[in-house]
């Protein structure tokens, strides 16, 4: 503690805080960059479906927010009360923003008419457009899901995937969780964050 | 007697380089990097790939970078309570005839331990705000301990004729702006606390939307924020202009703390208007423990100074 080394004490002082303070930045941004950096898998789909309240929905609807899709069927009692219970917990977090929506086609369209779904979408506490339930064609339902989401569509509508699709605001496939694994959602959660903080 | 200082110095420079690295590991959001302790995924080398995770640990938790950012916070501790475990000793060697040298080093090293297992608790808490702000606030008795001790050393052999000669009072008012500063800095983890429970509620708000979530305790914090700066810049004013033969580094201490409280003031209002960017939140408070630092030598010389002044 020599009063003497202290100027030169001082200057070793402010660079070493410079440096720190640089080597901070670059932990802080890697850090970000290890939770944001997620792939792009794909785009998602071009389609056109018809919501619940009868209008038509399509993919450009989905453009300049997050989207989280699967595919669910109302009469479903093992996977989907799951599923929809998660979306229904992930729409009620994130009331505040308007970054994310939620999308839930249907695997079933014979029996999910637009009032069933509408129904649904009561049970589930949707009281706005974030989350929508879209039906079409079984054949039309087949082809978004296999080719356009890239997830198995066998012998619906039992064998549907269990996948959540988070799609960014440019119609870019980011990720895939399991809907029934709670580290996934969490993971999930996580990178719906990361992406939210890149959109301006 | 000259290695317990460098010890002491060595200890205090770790200790202040430990709490940035705390602080970059809050920021990063690193902090359950590693989602056990005191190994990380199960092991005493954190994994490089989730294929080594062992079975019981879900793959989809693992984060090469975070976990390395908080294991590499938890090894610097390990050292940092070494270098203290060192000066504890050297102290009891040296220093058993001066009681406030080796009680102050003795009980930072018991601090340290009990540290080391509270690092436990913010982990098993999964970051509750008011864990994680006690962990910090451990480390800031830990710094004012090894200061404390290492200025005492300092002064007991040292020409005290040297430090300066003080108004009366002035030890005074530094202790309550010492006090003022550690209860500034209390807010400020209350703020921080309140902005991490208002993140979980609104996970999708940033920056300044995030911080009108918070409420008013911080705008209190930014208005006492204010009168403390002017409290600590016409302290320091004062002593530099009243005192006589000031020591270099009691002139070095009070400008640095002049320039401390200005850049508090200035950060504390960027975090404000340009929106909390995790850099800038890591200085505030890193800024702070070098305040409480800075009063603390101020305090501890001044008092020296002082009554020596008086003898004469």
């Amino acid at each position: 503690m020599s009063t003497n080394s202290l100027p030169k004490g001082f200057v070793f002082g402010i660079i070493f805080a410079f440096l720190l303070a640089v080597g901070a930045a670059l932990v802080i941004s890697a850090a970000h960059y290890s939770r944001a950096n997620l792939p792009v898998l794909g785009s998602a789909p071009d389609f056109t479906l018809t919501e619940r309240s009868g209008e038509p929905f399509s993919s450009e609807d989905m453009r300049g927010t997050l989207w989280l899709v699967d595919f669910i069927f109302t009469h479903c009692q093992a996977a989907c009360p799951v599923m929809s219970g998660h979306m229904a917990e992930l729409y009620k977090l994130y009331a505040h923003s308007d970054k994310i929506r939620f999308l839930s086609i249907s695997v079933d369209p014979e029996r999910d008419t637009m009032e069933v779904l509408q129904d649904y979408a009561d049970k589930q506490g949707v009281t706005d457009n974030r989350w929508m339930f879209v039906r079409g064609e079984i054949d039309y339902i087949i082809e978004i899901c296999e080719q356009g989401f890239m997830l198995p569509a066998e012998n619906l509508p039992m064998g549907h995937s269990t996948k959540f699709v988070l799609v960014d605001q440019v119609g870019q496939i980011r990720g895939y969780y399991d809907a029934l694994d709670d580290p996934d959602i969490d993971v999930l959660k996580t990178h719906i964050r990361e992406l939210a903080r890149q959109m301006k | 007697m000259r290695l317990y200082k460098k010890f002491a110095l060595l200890s205090i420079f770790v200790t202040y380089f430990l709490i940035f690295l705390g602080g970059l590991v809050r920021v990063s959001g690193a902090g359950l990097g590693c989602p056990d302790w005191p190994k990380c995924f199960g092991r005493w080398i954190p994994p490089i790939s989730a294929s080594q995770l062992p079975p019981e640990f879900a793959p989809e938790t693992f984060n090469f970078t975070l976990a390395w950012i908080e294991y590499i916070n938890r090894l610097v501790g390990v050292l940092v309570g070494l270098v203290i475990l060192v000066t504890a000793i050297l102290a009891l060697l040296y220093y058993r005839k001066k009681l406030h040298v080796l009680l102050s080093s003795l009980l930072a090293a018991l601090i340290v331990a009990y540290q080391g297992w509270q690092g436990s608790r913010v982990v098993a808490s999964e970051l509750e705000p008011i864990v994680v702000s006690f962990h910090m606030i451990i480390a800031f008795v830990i710094i004012s301990l090894l200061i404390y001790a290492a200025l005492q050393a300092h002064y007991s052999d040292a020409d005290t004729d040297k430090i300066g000669l003080f108004p009366r009072n002035t030890s005074l008012i530094v202790l309550v702006l010492w006090i003022g500063t550690i209860i500034q800095v209390l807010l400020g983890t209350t703020v921080r606390g309140a902005i991490e429970h208002a993140n979980r509620d609104y996970p999708l708000l940033f920056g300044a939307e995030l911080l009108a979530k918070v409420g008013a305790i911080d705008e209190l914090h930014m208005a006492t924020g204010i009168l403390l700066v002017i409290a600590l810049v016409v302290l320091s004013w004062y002593v530099l202009k009243k005192s006589h033969n000031i020591s270099t580094l009691m002139r070095q201490t009070t400008w640095g703390i002049i320039v401390l409280s200005f850049a508090q003031l200035v950060i504390g209002h960027f975090l404000v208007f340009i929106g909390l960017p995790e850099l800038v939140q890591l200085l505030h408070l890193w800024l702070a423990s070098l305040l409480i630092g800075g009063l603390l030598l101020l305090f501890v010389s001044i008092q020296k100074g002082g009554r020596l002044a008086n003898v004469d």
